[in-house]
């Protein structure tokens, strides 16, 4: 169970505002943050 | 649009999926852009191979994507808040600024929300005053 539990930290390569760019969650720190998991890109829902 | 409303709460979105980061950039083009009338305003996270997405209990082995998971993250790394579907229904995004709501007025005041609260409802101040009181504040046929 991850509920009140510290968020794992990861860092991946994103897509943001026409660029390529390495993003850490720990950046984040420090503001509310929503992570969003999807099944895939062009997908209907 | 939500992502605006989440702005207005100091809420950063982070979405992830197993797609390459040229895949995003392809979907921002070509569909995403023309739905929302602008470009996907955060960062859209690749996951292959599901690294992060097995960090957080999502990642489906056999089918090898992410299922619909939502993680409400507090300025401390806490995760407050999970949602998880299956991949046929999407996500409520008023449900998800409710909750932000909720928890951003729990720890500014250390209320609490009862079931069913929205914006300007009813809250409650934990106490040993109100234990088994709790129905002199709040009935949930009226809120």
């Amino acid at each position: 169970m991850l509920v009140t539990k510290k968020a794992p930290d990861f860092t991946g390569m994103a897509f943001h505002q026409g660029k390529y760019k390495k993003v850490s969650l720990e950046d984040y720190r420090g503001k509310w943050v929503v992570l969003c998991f999807y099944p895939g890109d062009f997908t209907f829902v | 649009m939500s992502y605006d409303k989440l702005q207005a709460l100091n809420v950063e979105v982070l979405s992830v999926s197993t797609d390459s980061v040229h895949s995003h950039k392809i979907w921002n083009e070509t569909e995403l852009s023309k739905m929302v009338g602008n470009d996907i305003p955060f960062p859209m996270v690749s996951d292959q191979g599901g690294t992060i997405g097995r960090l957080y209990d999502v990642y489906n082995e056999e089918a090898g994507v992410n299922v619909r998971g939502r993680f409400l993250i507090d300025p401390e790394g806490i995760i407050q808040a999970v949602e998880v579907l299956s991949p046929p229904v999407g996500r409520n995004p008023e449900e998800l600024l409710r909750q932000i709501k909720a928890y951003q007025h729990h720890q500014k005041t250390g209320e609490v929300m009862p079931s069913g609260w929205t914006e300007g409802g009813t809250t409650l101040k934990p106490s040993p005053a109100l234990t088994g009181k709790v129905w002199k504040e709040w009935n949930p046929h009226k809120h």
